[in-house]
């Protein structure tokens, strides 16, 4: 790519994240619609937000929820970490990929699958009342939804924990078992400490994410009507009878506002975690450390977390989707039945949706692989300004909750006139969930273009190759293998996406993900089991897919 | 005829100057080293020519035709240059074959295919891989890769072939082989050749020349022999070879020689320095120029042997003389005290 061609694709880029934050922030200073004729600039948007009792409330219930759910995912995903990548636990190679299954699950399918199973007409709920004729729990309460979110973030966690784990030479934890540690001293000694900077970084994240929590807050917190900022934006629209453009916008303001530090301290810490983890890049041979009596409460402590958040929900919402009713009494085998599928098939706008999901993932997926890829290539060995507004520029869509983002894109097409024909088609959903995942699409395609060593690309421009030829001979080819893989975890990750897709969905743009919140709205139990199932099994393909991949590209 | 030519060339990371004004001239046909420690701008130099890095003040000419011009804005991109470069990694392009590899060059510049075939067979075969066109890089060994780079800078005939660390990767016992066959097969193609190094025995048993340079300057350019027989400073003379080193004091001059002390024994060496009466001065002699010798004699200092490691074609000793310690090569000898020999034309003094 030449200089000019960089610098139109990165402007076009900062259109794009400017477009709908800039719009956001000039609604939330008027006292209409942007689009009426009559608005004039005011603050009373401002004043009617920061006098709702309600929005303090949720804005107490986030920060709670967030602290929470972080000091419940970081110490469980830190020793579950170690205990997998560092000691010779029995069945590690099979827990392993089981760990991130709540990651690849959509948080509103797993909150109904809580619900199925857990709430106080749930299949477990049940099941444990006729042992001990009480539920001991009660699932709608704050400290259920704060244990649950906690539980259902430590893979993430977990993933920056044992990636650190990975890069650290064994030698410092056998010096530590010479000089007379046992295995648990080792792990909140010498191994844990030294990886830090990466806790931290999750730390970071799940509490960023904590803020951001949509799905589970709206399925469980409902029942008690604990709001948090973003089911506050969502019941927003519904609370004034009209819809409140200024309000919701001075509340996706102050969600960015809170959001937009952590992103930039997550940031921080992952440059620091990087720096640490090179200089003691000695892991050349890693020998796990045998933890001898101890595997069997550790295998004991995983099989509990795993039998909560991915056994019971995930099981307890397919088995509800094939009976036609539960409650007490009810005999397992006279309910058995296929008809909530047939009848999801008597419905156009879930066939469709069903449809949509599947292209928006693939084909929206594909493309999406691609603009990362544009975007990472226009930066690509270029030491600028340019590159480095770039740099702040994919952080600001980061900062910007789903939910918040497909709101904001569904102005900016209700903006302009010449987006406004495509509002109501999927065009409007791969722009909003391309610009969502943006960080992340764009991290996956750099980690590929960093594998290549810079001297295979100046062989080429000395050899004769122009700087376009290099790209399309070259440097393309050789991440074809980390482009597919970006694609097929970008594929995952718009299948289970469905808070961006709330605001934009009409006929024509319904997906999976959506249709499901506005289901759930309206009660249709039958109907959210069973498309969830659909999902779950979509997402299961995917899956296999990508092992099936993995497996192949490294045999 | 010149077939190279670099005029004060600049180049600065901020305000980190790696080059400080480097002139050369590279003869057609002549093989050239640039010689010098990690940091000395060797490398930044070689990518400068390639057009890899952009320096901020001089020109680089190739031929007749300038090809960067610090003053009139010129920096022609590398793969207009049309230079042939060997990685010091190889760079071998994992996804193609050796064969592609190799062809790449020659595809670039519209080659027909038949003639593609014929050529990269010839180069390959130049080079000892005939037979391995169709394998992967993965699939060689390091010594067969760094023939394929080869191979892939040769193809095309350019001007001059540029070779950054060209041997490094080799382990001991193939970088020696692959010293002799790397020159003659640029002498045997006639070829313009500039390679870098930070190995003076590579660097004096490949090239024609050698540059040696130092924190962005040229030091001292010439022929090996020169460069070792005649270094023109301390830090020449200490790269191109070991040496005894000894501190001391200009006690005399006469007639381009220079006199100075050694524990207590007077010694003539050649004056290398200008250092006047009375200045301090480092005189340097290579350990083979000293030699063990019967008895007392004009320049021979007495020294008790301390200690004999065998190399196996030879001895090295190690004496002492007063708190100096002087190091040679030898036959086996008796321990207690001997007579060495510092002959005054090989000790230098600076």
């Amino acid at each position: 790519m030449n200089r000019a061609t960089r610098i139109a694709v990165i402007v076009a880029m900062a259109i794009a994240v400017l477009a709908p934050i800039g719009l956001v922030v000039y609604q939330s200073f008027l006292d209409g619609p942007f689009f009426q004729p009559k608005t004039a600039f005011t603050l009373s948007a401002y004043e009617f937000v920061l006098d709702d009792e309600d929005f303090f409330d949720a804005l107490w219930n986030s920060a709670v929820i967030a602290f929470g759910m972080t000091a419940i995912a970081v110490p469980v995903g830190a020793i579950l970490a170690f205990l997998m990548v560092r000691t010779d636990l029995p069945g590690r190679r099979w827990i392993e990929p089981v760990i991130l299954v709540p990651m690849f699950v959509s948080s509103v399918v797993l909150a109904f699958g809580f619900v199925v199973s857990l709430g106080p007409a749930g299949i477990v709920s049940l099941w444990v009342k006729s042992w001990l004729g009480t539920i001991p729990w009660y699932l709608y309460s704050k400290w259920m939804l704060i244990v649950i979110a906690g539980l259902t973030h430590v893979p993430h966690v977990f993933l920056y924990t044992s990636s650190g784990l990975r890069s650290l030479g064994s030698d410092v934890e056998e010096a530590a078992r010479m000089t007379g540690a046992g295995p648990l001293r080792v792990a909140l000694t010498v191994s844990l400490p030294m990886v830090m900077p990466n806790i931290l970084y999750a730390a970071v994240l799940v509490f960023f994410l904590g803020f951001e929590l949509f799905g589970l807050p709206l399925v469980l917190g409902d029942p008690e009507g604990i709001l948090v900022l973003a089911t506050y934006l969502y019941k927003l629209t519904n609370k004034l009878g009209t819809p409140s453009y200024q309000l919701m916008a001075v509340v996706v303001v102050s969600i960015i506002c809170i959001a937009l530090p952590l992103v930039a301290l997550q940031r921080h810490l992952l440059r620091t975690a990087n720096r640490y983890v090179s200089v003691k890049g000695k892991a050349s041979a890693q020998k796990p450390v045998t933890i001898g009596f101890w595997r069997w409460p550790a295998v004991a402590l995983i099989v509990c977390w795993l039998a909560f958040t991915v056994v019971i929900p995930i099981s307890g919402l397919i088995l509800r989707a094939f009976v036609s009713s539960w409650g007490e009494g009810v005999q397992l085998s006279q309910v058995l039945t296929l008809d909530h599928f047939r009848e999801l098939t008597h419905f156009p706008n879930l066939v469709r949706g069903i449809v949509n999901t599947l292209l928006i993932a693939s084909v929206g997926g594909a493309l999406s692989v691609g603009v990362y890829t544009v975007l990472n290539l226009a930066a690509h060995r270029w030491q600028s300004g340019w590159t480095r507004l770039m740099d702040y520029l994919v952080l600001l869509p980061r900062a910007m909750p789903g939910l918040v983002a497909g709101l904001a894109i569904f102005w900016v097409f209700l903006f302009t006139p010449f987006l406004s024909p495509m509002r109501q088609t999927m065009i409007a959903i791969w722009v909003a969930y391309t610009l969502v995942w943006l960080a992340y699409g764009m991290r996956l395609v750099s980690g590929a273009l960093l594998q290549i060593g810079p001297e295979l690309e100046e062989a080429g421009r000395v050899v004769g190759a122009s700087a376009g030829r290099v790209s399309r001979d070259l440097t393309l080819p050789l991440i074809k293998v980390g482009l597919i893989s970006s694609w097929l975890l970008i594929f995952i990750t718009f299948m289970r996406e469905y808070s961006t897709g709330v605001y934009l969905l009409s006929p024509g743009t319904e997906v999976i993900g959506s249709l499901l919140v506005s289901l759930w709205g309206s009660g249709a139990v039958d109907l959210v089991t069973a498309l969830s199932t659909v999902n779950i099994a979509m997402i299961g393909c995917g899956l296999l897919l990508m092992s099936l991949f993995g497996k192949r590209s490294h045999g | 005829m010149a077939k190279l030519t670099i005029d004060d060339l600049h180049l600065s990371y901020g305000s980190n100057h790696i080059l400080k004004g480097i002139s050369a001239t590279f003869a057609q046909g002549e093989i050239v080293a640039l010689l010098g420690r990690s940091g000395s701008g060797k490398t930044t130099l070689l990518r400068s020519i390639a057009g890899l890095e952009e320096p901020s003040k001089g020109t680089i000419t190739i031929g007749n035709s300038p090809v960067f011009d610090g003053a009139a804005g010129l920096n022609v991109p590398s793969e207009k240059r049309g230079l042939g470069l060997v990685f010091q990694s190889y760079a071998l392009w994992p996804h193609k074959t050796v064969f592609e590899n190799v062809a790449y060059g020659l595809r670039l510049r519209n080659v027909p295919g038949a003639e593609i075939t014929q050529r990269v067979a010839a180069v390959l075969e130049g080079v000892g891989l005939g037979h391995l066109g169709d394998r992967y890089p993965h699939q060689m060994s390091g010594g067969q890769q760094q023939r394929v780079a080869l191979a892939r800078a040769l193809v095309y005939n350019p001007p001059v072939i540029l070779l950054d660390e060209p041997l490094s990767n080799l382990d001991a016992k193939l970088r020696e082989e692959a010293r002799i066959w790397i020159r003659s097969l640029i002498k045997k193609m006639n070829l313009t050749a500039v390679f870098v190094t930070h190995d003076q025995v590579e660097a004096m048993a490949i090239a024609d020349r050698v540059v040696l340079l130092d924190g962005g300057r040229i030091v001292q350019a010439g022929t090996p022999q020169q460069l070792y027989t005649e270094p023109v400073s301390l830090f020449a003379s200490e790269f191109m070879g070991t040496n005894n080193q000894i501190k001391s004091r200009v006690l005399d001059k006469r007639g381009g020689h220079t006199q100075i002390e050694l524990s207590g024994f007077a010694l003539w060496g050649k004056d290398r320095g200008g250092k006047a009466v009375g200045e301090d001065a480092t005189g340097v002699i290579r350990l083979e120029q000293v030699a063990v010798v019967a008895g007392e004699g004009e320049n021979c200092i007495q020294a008790t042997l301390e200690t004999s490691l065998y190399l196996g074609s030879q001895w090295e000793h190690v004496f002492r003389c007063g708190d100096l310690s002087l190091r040679t090569f030898g036959g086996p000898l008796a321990p207690g005290a001997h007579w060495l020999h510092l002959p005054p034309e090989q000790l230098w003094v600076f």
